[in-house]
Formats: C-alpha cells, sequence, structure tokens
C-alpha cells in the first residue's frame, strides 16, 4: 500500500492552485505544491494558513477552488475521497480523546473508523501502532490519566493505525517539553521511512532535525519550496557578526557567545557568517512581507 | 455430546468454556460476547487451556495465544457496548455507538430524570382537568430526542469530530447509526412515560410524529445552518408554535365551549396537526437524503457563503 510512486518524479502528493476563504480573510492563496516519499516540513508564522492547508488535503474541508491528488486519488470525487481517507492519517492540531477511553480502546476506535473490521486483525494493529510510540505499558490506562506528552503519542498512534501512505502532523511538537520533542522526533523520522509526510511547525529545528524537504507559508502562499540545505543558501552572504545590533539589519539577536548575528544586507568589511535555515527563512517571510 | 459432558466435568465445577466454544475459539471463529468470556475464562482456568490446546492443531493454537495475548489488554467493553452486543448489534458497531456522548449513562439519566418530573408534574394537576391534554408532557417530549441527536454528532460534543470526517467510514452512515441509536433510545423512554400517564390514552403518544418532523428538519437544516443553530432554531420554532396554539385555543374555547372534548387539545396534537407532523417529517427525511453528502465534510466551513 504504501510503495507508490517511490521515484521523486512521480508526486504522491500534488495540489495545484488551491483556494479558500473565511470570510474576507484568505486562508490559502493559490497553493501548488508537490510532496514525495520522506518528511516535508511546512514552516510558517501563525495565521500562515497551515492548519487550512492541512485540513485541505485531510479532506476535512473542501477547497474553493484548484485541485490535488493523493497517492493517485482524486478527493473531488466521492469514491476518490473514500480511497484518500484509506491511506490517510491525520493528527489535527488539537486532537480530541475519549476521555474516558483507555489508549488501546480509543486507538481501536480509531481503527474501526478507518473500516477495519476484523476484530483480532485489527487488535494486532493497535498493539503494533502502541508499540511503536512506546506506549505498550499505559494502554490500559484511561486517555485522562496520561500526561500531555503521553496523548500526543496516542493521537499520532491513532493517525499511524492502518499503516497510512499519506501522514499529516499539525504542530505536533507544540506544548512537548524539550525531552518529549526530541523522542517525538525520532516516532516522526521512523514514521517517514517509505511513506509521505507533511508536518506543520514553527520552530525551524523541528525542520532542520526532521525533513528532507521544506515549504514556507506566509499569507496563505507559498514562500519557498526545496530542501532545507536550499533554504539555508538563501542567507549566504547575508548573514554577519558583530558587537552591536546592526542598525540596518533585517533581523538581529545575540548569540550565546554574546555577540550579535545580524541577518541583512551586510555593510562592508562586515564578518560574514554560515547561514542556518533559521536565517533563511528569516529573510523568506522578510521578503513576503515586502510583497505583501 | 456424552464425551463433552465427560471432559466438562473433568475441568470441575462451576462455569467452563462450552466444548463447541473451544472448537470455535481455536479456529478464531468465536464471536463476542462468547469470546470474552471464554477470553477471560481462559486467563484464570489452566484445565480449559488444556482442553484447548488438545482440540487444537499446533499452528492454529499458536494464533489463538497470540489473538488472546491481544485481547487481555483490550477495552473491557462498558455497560451500553455490551448491552449493544448482546442484542445483536455487530462488536465495531456498537464501539462506534458507545463513543456517542448522549449514549452514556450520565445523559440518559438526565432524560429520564426530566421525564419523571413531567410525568409527576402532569398527574398531579388538577384532577378536574385531567380530560385535557397533558400539554406540558406532549411540548417536552419531541424536544429529547431532538436534543439528543443534536447532541450525538459534531465538532461541539463529540471531541473527535475532525478525526471522524476524515475516516473512511461516511461522515452521514456515523450520523445515521448514531441518530437512530438516540432516536431509539430517546422515542423509547417516552414510550415508557406515556404508559405513565394511561388516563389520557392515545392522545399520551401525540408527541411521536412532531418529535420525528422536529429531529428529521434539524438534521435536513444542519448542513446549511450548521450543527448548533440548526436543532435551535427547530426547538425555538416548535416552542413558538405551541405558544401560538395555545394562544388560539384559549381564544376560541370560550366560544366552542365545554362541549367539544378536545376544546383544550393544542393543534399539533390533534388529528389534523399530527397529518401535518407526519408530512412535514417525510419531507424532511427526503431533504436530508438530497444533503447527504454534506455530512462528509468538516461543519465548521463557512456557514454564510
Ligand atoms: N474556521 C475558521 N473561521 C474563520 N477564519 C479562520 C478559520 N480557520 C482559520 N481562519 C483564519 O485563516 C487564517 C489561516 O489560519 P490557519 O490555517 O489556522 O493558520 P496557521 O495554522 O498557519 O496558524 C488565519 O487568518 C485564521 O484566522
Ligand atoms: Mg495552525
Amino acid at each position: 500500500m504504501t510503495s507508490l510512486g517511490t521515484t521523486p518524479s512521480v508526486p504522491s502528493v500534488s495540489a495545484a492552485g488551491l483556494c479558500l476563504s473565511y470570510g474576507s480573510t484568505r486562508a490559502l492563496d493559490d497553493v501548488s505544491l508537490r510532496l514525495g516519499h520522506g518528511v516535508t516540513g511546512l514552516l510558517g508564522p501563525n495565521g500562515a494558513g497551515k492548519t487550512t492547508l492541512l485540513r485541505v488535503l485531510a479532506t476535512a474541508v473542501p477547497a474553493d477552488r484548484g485541485a490535488f491528488t493523493v497517492l493517485g486519488h482524486d478527493p473531488g470525487t466521492a469514491r476518490g475521497r473514500h480511497d484518500v481517507r484509506r491511506a490517510l492519517g491525520y493528527l489535527p492540531q488539537t486532537p480530541g480523546f475519549h476521555p474516558d477511553f483507555t489508549a488501546f480502546a480509543f486507538v481501536d476506535y480509531v481503527a474501526i473508523l478507518k473500516e477495519m473490521t476484523d476484530r483480532s486483525a485489527r487488535h494486532r494493529e493497535v498493539r503494533r501502532v502502541l508499540d511503536a510510540v512506546g506506549l505498550s505499558d499505559v494502554r490500559g490506562k484511561r486517555i485522562k490519566r496520561l500526561s500531555g506528552g503521553m496523548r500526543q503519542r496516542v493521537a499520532l498512534a491513532a493517525a499511524l493505525v492502518g499503516d497510512p501512505g499519506f501522514l499529516v502532523l499539525d504542530e505536533p511538537t507544540v506544548g512537548l517539553d524539550p525531552e518529549q520533542r526530541m523522542r517525538f522526533r525520532e516516532l516522526i523520522a521512523t514514521a517517514g521511512e517509505g511513506r509521505t509526510v507533511l508536518l506543520s511547525t514553527h520552530q525551524t529545528e523541528d525542520v532542520a532535525m526532521l525533513c528532507n524537504r521544506v515549504i514556507v507559508m506566509a499569507g496563505g502562499r507559498v514562500r519557498f519550496e526545496g530542501t532545507p540545505a536550499e533554504l539555508s543558501a538563501r542567507a549566504a552572504g547575508r548573514v554577519w557578526s558583530s558587537t552591536q545590533r546592526h542598525p540596518g539589519a533585517k533581523a538581529g539577536w545575540r548569540t550565546g557567545t554574546g555577540a550579535f548575528r545580524n541577518v541583512g544586507d551586510p555593510p562592508d568589511g562586515a564578518s560574514l557568517v554560515e547561514p542556518t535555515l533559521e536565517d533563511g527563512y528569516l529573510l523568506t517571510l522578510d521578503a513576503s512581507e515586502v510583497a505583501a | 455430546m456424552t464425551d463433552d459432558v465427560g471432559r466438562t466435568e473433568s475441568r470441575g465445577a462451576g462455569w467452563h468454556v462450552p466444548e463447541d466454544d473451544l472448537r470455535a475459539y481455536a479456529r478464531g471463529e468465536l464471536a463476542p460476547p462468547s469470546l470474552w468470556s471464554a477470553d477471560t475464562h481462559l486467563v484464570a482456568c489452566a484445565p480449559c487451556r488444556a482442553v484447548l490446546a488438545e482440540m487444537s492443531d499446533p499452528a492454529a493454537l499458536d494464533a489463538g495465544w497470540e489473538r488472546l495475548d491481544a485481547e487481555l489488554d483490550a477495552p473491557r467493553p462498558g455497560f451500553v457496548e455490551s448491552l449493544l452486543v448482546r442484542i445483536g448489534v455487530a462488536d465495531h458497531t456498537a464501539r462506534l455507538l458507545a463513543a456517542t456522548p448522549v449514549l452514556r449513562l450520565s445523559w440518559l439519566g438526565s432524560v429520564v430524570a426530566v421525564l419523571v418530573m413531567t410525568v409527576v408534574a402532569t398527574n398531579s394537576i388538577d384532577p378536574e382537568r385531567v380530560s385535557q391534554a397533558p400539554t406540558l408532557f406532549l411540548a417536552l417530549a419531541p424536544l429529547l430526542p431532538l436534543a439528543g441527536v443534536a447532541l450525538s454528532y459534531g465538532p461541539v460534543l463529540d471531541p473527535t469530530y475532525e478525526m471522524t470526517v476524515v475516516s473512511p467510514t461516511h461522515g452521514f452512515r456515523l450520523l445515521m447509526i448514531r441518530a437512530v441509536a438516540v432516536l431509539a433510545v430517546g422515542l423509547g423512554l417516552n414510550a415508557l412515560a406515556s404508559l405513565a400517564l394511561p388516563s389520557y390514552g392515545l392522545l399520551a403518544a401525540a408527541w411521536l410524529l412532531p418529535a420525528l418532523a422536529l429531529t428529521a428538519l434539524a438534521l435536513a437544516l444542519t448542513p446549511r445552518l450548521g450543527p448548533v443553530a440548526a436543532p435551535g432554531a427547530v426547538g425555538a420554532a416548535w416552542v413558538a408554535l405551541l405558544v401560538a396554539a395555545e394562544r388560539a385555543t384559549s381564544g376560541s374555547s370560550g366560544i366552542s365551549g365545554a362541549s367539544d372534548p378536545s376544546g383544550s387539545t393544542l393543534a399539533p396534537f390533534t388529528a389534523e396537526g399530527q397529518v401535518v407532523a407526519g408530512v412535514v417529517a417525510a419531507l424532511a427525511v427526503g431533504l436530508l437524503c438530497l444533503v447527504r453528502d454534506r455530512f462528509d465534510f468538516s461543519s465548521d466551513h463557512r456557514s454564510a457563503a
């Protein structure tokens, strides 16, 4: 089921001209993209339209205009939408639970919604995904007694049940402490092997550590699409260090060493430093603000 | 058969898993709730495990143990879920229903409490007025199934709504599974309450068609108005209709006088009113079928537009 389209020239997900407005807010403004295997990071500030894009791709809401396909299925038709949903794992931005259900019962419930009617095969699958996210020991505990980090893993297990080929994760690392975040990144990296994962975040750290591709969104539009290295390279020659915050810099901040890191158009004789993903992201956002 | 009895005795007194069940179990074909009984029992009963081992070939037995292992931490079904399985509902459907907030006991308890209070209030009304309609009960009874169905799906009360929408189970199918179950429970409770009002005869059942009409209408309007406003508007319309009917009745009863036995019956509960309610119910069901695909998407989406 997950071995479809392994070559990057055949994208697992492709979208063209997606638009969606809430009243006068253009949440998606002509969004086109192609996703292949591996983890793609969707990076953008709050209100950029990340959640809206993920909800459209997860078939929760229809776009006003535009079209997309997932693993060769067209969600514009009832038949195609059903096929997409069978191949989909979705972790919403604020996942809800039936708090009285145990972790096992909840994932089992989601497996039933995914049309797994054979009881023993389903239970084996539920155990497999709970093992995969490291929750075997607490699978009999009620969800209301689990910590926030554990709940997030229950939600990931629910997304993984049925081995979906397309995994959509909306800010999965928000609200986790640094240690939990590291663990969660490992889980997602593992989940990204052999399937297509689209993960939204506003942390460049997530992208740097997890993603082989990155899309930057702002104001409902795609501002960058490429590899993390390409995003960093956008800031090549535009990052320098100084003892004072440079007044002409687009952004500047004090680093751990006490020196200032400036991003923008460097003055003559500035001591240029190696750009990072964060620098490339800041410059991309800055350029999109100027454009808007 | 004699063979069975002999072996059962060798397993000692008390209940043991019947041999037929054990055989089905070994083949992986035993269905709930017998399956649950067998699983629970096998964990605790070495003799039964021995019999099971005897009758299973080794490969099938391994699969059986693996399954048993999986069953050990499988969710123990709650009251509602077990009851549903016992009356023949498939176990995965029972789980979908058990996840319906209004089918939880706390909700059912409040519905029962409301009905009991209404029936008590209706029965304690001045005995001279017993020939009149049990208006309070008839007015309230259709609102209970309406509220129950409204509260059984949608983003307000189902915390997993977003996940259910994007699941391959069609939203309309899930809605129907839940609505029919909630409606059955609500109508059943109402019917019991009607039986507690024997002095009103058939009139005490005049809530049924309005209840169906209100519920179907609310569901049919949900894609347009949203899951909160649709039942809200329908409920409000019902109350407004009753108030108007009450005005009309008290206005005309002075003229038609006490000779008309139905003089104090509000319009929706008269024969004509019942026909109208039936027609509205049928039309609403037709409309609901037309808009069924609108339940396949999240409902927070642009109710204006
Ligand atoms: N259900 C909704 N109703 C109205 N406006 C919405 C809704 N969802 C999102 N928006 C608006 O659409 C824009 C994009 O939001 P969102 O996709 O949630 O961004 P992000 O996930 O990147 O923070 C924001 O301006 C937000 O206020
Ligand atoms: Mg968001």
